[in-house]
């Protein structure tokens, strides 16, 4: 074999099973971790409010930025985060930013009766995920998960544990920026 | 052999003392090599060529490392034992669904299950290491086989007919013979031509060969494995294999994962059919020896499409497309997916029946039941009175503050109620919490009771949901594989070598069964009353059997 033949061979065999290594072990390790990270495109998605109305979150983010908040009613710190985000929702009616809660795969019954024992007149938008398509798409692990949408439909921000109030404050800014 | 350093004649290289072949050009250098050998001598054709060179540039290095049988061999080894201390505990696959794989290892299997979590092993073929070991596997088979493959397909292209009488005596089958007519030698000719050899004339020198693809045999069976190599690489690549859960309860229609919301399935009924024990069968007395033996387990689905292409969360337009029966080993195939009947699960709680009794222990009006995955607010149980459901936590785990029920999941694992009953004989509604085995009256002195009755639990098929698109890349390879090693088997590359100029000098080489050579060459010689061969091997045996 001449040693230019021999050399293109060699290098191109092992090249190649370099490459084709490092593609398969890298779509193992992303496989597993596909989480919603800052930075990503928000996935579109359509659900309906307790009150049975329909809202979609690219026409929302047209003109306001979006804050979405996970949760269901057996999971504490969502119950004790709720009032709060009430609160900010109420004091920032008037700014660009609307607060979104989507209930992961709760009947009404179980929502009814934890804003009952609330006692208070929600201003938040309340979505069902029935099937929990939309906590699919964005890879949803533990709850409460909060994520900050801008109008350009970028996740601005992410937290996974309770919010405090100047949590909700700092994802009321950067939506707006 | 004396301790000099030998200069190679042909390039000039200094090799080290003992040295056989030229390090640096492969020529042989050492004229003792291999004469003491009487027999079976044939060196590995062109083996000089291979990786005798001095290395060069890191690939050159990484190369000769993995050309190295031994290396090739540790790295088989080290693949079969990862393997074999997979199957010690058993793999992610198979543990209990939902569960944190870390805990359950170590709680389970304790400091070994951990250590085997954290290794990798419960995941054993998606290891990073693994992988890598299979890598090093391939890159080792294609090294091993251009190294040995290229110069081997020279040496077997050029081959000459020509040989030098040293040769002729080194081989294991040699014959001499100066008693034979011209005429007798090219009848002996003839008959080996009849026998199916490829002839190679030079003059009065000869060459028959034939099975020579007997030495390609593990290069063919090489490529097969490095096709099966491809394959399970590709098995990693996004759409090309898919083995996923698909829980369905009775009744319920759910998205089949990684369809793009483009299918749905509904689990229309599910059958668990088991073998009649008085059915007067040979089989009735191992029958009543033990439990129901299952003899069927089936999911009647309904199959939908999704005609609605909307965003995430939108309502599906089902269009049904289809009705199947699915059955072990019979599932329902859809484009390149199947659904197989996997197990099923009625371990979840579905409802709960009540009735409502006075202080004399009598039943009022009829059985209410309330579904606990999405109970109703009122049960009507007879024209005077209702019952409502104030509150209901699916899996109790306190009263609140505010006098709320606190669940801690929404699955239905440990219920609570609070009823209000009203009767038009009441001045007040009467209210109590109920738990399972605990009631207690909200309301003091209550006339009435709700009692329990009887729990229904939820059936849920468990399908497995498969797509495998290497599979038949997977079996190609298995194919080509199986047929190397038939080729490299039982084909015998033969050779034979005549030299006519003096009379007749045969000899003879094949890679495996001398024998069948052997009885081939004499039945040709003996044909045309010449001696039969010569084999050394058999001397020799002779010899030490007399002893």
């Amino acid at each position: 074999m001449k040693k230019r033949t021999r050399n293109i061979i060699r290098i191109s065999t092992i090249l190649a099973i370099v490459v084709l290594t490092g593609i398969t072990l890298w779509f193992n390790f992303t496989k597993d971790n596909a989480t919603t990270k800052v930075g990503d495109t928000a996935v579109d998605f359509k659900l309906k409010s307790l009150d049975g109305e329909e809202f979609q979150l690219h026409e929302i983010t047209k003109e306001k930025g979006v804050i979405i908040n996970f949760w269901g009613t057996w999971c504490k710190p969502c119950r004790e985060e709720m009032p709060d985000l009430n609160q900010a929702s109420i004091e920032h009616n008037d700014d660009d930013v609307t607060i979104i809660t989507v209930n992961v795969s709760e009947k009404p019954q179980q929502i009814d009766q934890f804003l009952r024992g609330l006692g208070e007149d929600m201003n938040l938008t309340m979505l069902l995920d029935p099937n929990r398509s939309v906590t699919k798409a964005y890879n949803i692990g533990p709850l409460p998960t909060t994520i900050a949408v801008n109008k350009s439909n970028k996740i601005v921000k992410k937290q996974e544990y309770q919010l405090t109030k100047e949590d909700i404050e700092s994802f009321i800014e950067a939506v707006q920026e | 052999m004396e301790l000099k350093e030998i200069k190679c004649p042909h390039c000039g290289h200094v090799n080290s003392p003992g040295t056989q072949l030229c390090q640096s050009c492969g020529l042989m250098i050492n004229e003792d090599y291999d004469k003491k050998k009487i027999k079976d001598v044939m060196r590995y054709d062109g083996s000089a060529v291979r990786s005798k060179v001095k290395s060069q540039s890191i690939f050159d290095k990484i190369w000769i490392f993995f050309t190295s049988i031994r290396n090739g061999v540790i790295i088989i080894a080290l693949i079969a034992l990862a393997a074999a201390i997979g199957t010690i505990l058993p793999q992610q696959y198979f543990i209990p669904i939902g569960v944190d794989p870390e805990v359950y290892y170590a709680d389970n299997y304790g400091t070994f299950g951990y250590l085997y979590y954290k290794l990798g092993f419960h995941n054993l073929y998606s290891s990073w290491w693994f992988v890598l070991l299979n890598a090093m596997l391939a890159l080792s088979i294609i090294a091993a086989s251009v190294d040995r493959g290229v110069p081997l397909y020279k040496s077997l292209k050029n081959q000459r007919a020509k040989k030098h009488p040293s040769f002729f005596r080194r081989q294991r089958l040699t014959l001499n013979s100066d008693e034979i007519t011209k005429e007798n030698i090219d009848k002996i000719v003839e008959g080996l031509k009849s026998k199916r050899y490829k002839v190679t004339e030079d003059g009065p020198h000869l060459l028959f060969e034939k099975g020579r693809l007997s030495r390609w045999g593990p290069y063919i069976n090489h490529t097969g494995l490095i096709i099966v190599l491809i394959g399970s690489m590709l098995r990693f690549f996004p759409g090309m294999y898919i083995d996923e859960i698909v829980y369905v309860p009775e009744g319920e229609t759910v998205e089949i994962p990684t369809t793009d919301n483009k299918y749905y399935v509904k689990n229309e009924k599910f059958i668990l059919d088991t073998y009649d024990k008085g059915s007067g069968s040979v089989f009735d007395k191992s029958l009543a020896m033990q439990g129901d033996l299952a003899s069927n387990y089936q999911t009647n689905i309904i199959f939908y499409e999704n005609l609605s292409s909307d965003v995430v969360g939108s309502e599906p337009d089902l269009k049904e497309i289809d009705k199947d029966e699915i059955r072990v080993n019979h599932p329902y195939k859809f484009d390149n997916y199947e659904l197989y009947q996997s197990s099923f699960d009625n371990s979840s709680m579905k409802s709960m029946t009540f009735k409502l009794v006075d202080s004399n222990d009598k039943q009022i009006g009829e059985e209410f039941t309330v579904d606990l995955k999405d109970p109703d607010s009122d049960y009507s149980i007879d024209d005077k009175t209702d019952i409502q459901l104030r509150a209901f936590a699916p899996d109790f785990l306190e009263i609140g503050k505010k006098g709320e029920l606190l669940s801690q999941s929404p699955v239905p694992r440990n219920p609570a109620f609070i009823f209000q009953v009203n009767n038009e004989t009441l001045e007040t509604p009467e209210i109590s919490l109920l738990q399972i085995q605990n009631t207690d009256e909200i309301t003091p002195n209550n006339e009435f009771k709700v009692k329990f009755v009887s729990m229904e639990n939820e059936i849920a098929t468990v399908l497995t949901l498969k797509k495998d698109l290497t599979m038949h890349m997977i079996g190609i390879g298995f194919i080509i594989f199986l047929l190397g090693v038939f080729i490299g088997s039982y084909i015998n590359h033969r050779r034979i070598w005549i030299n006519k100029e003096k009379g007749l000098s045969i000899a003879a080489h094949t890679n495996k069964n001398y024998y069948g050579l052997k009885k081939e060459l004499n039945s040709v010689l003996n044909e045309h009353g010449v001696d039969s061969v010569n084999d050394k091997d058999e001397v020799e045996h002779n010899d030490r059997m007399k002893g």
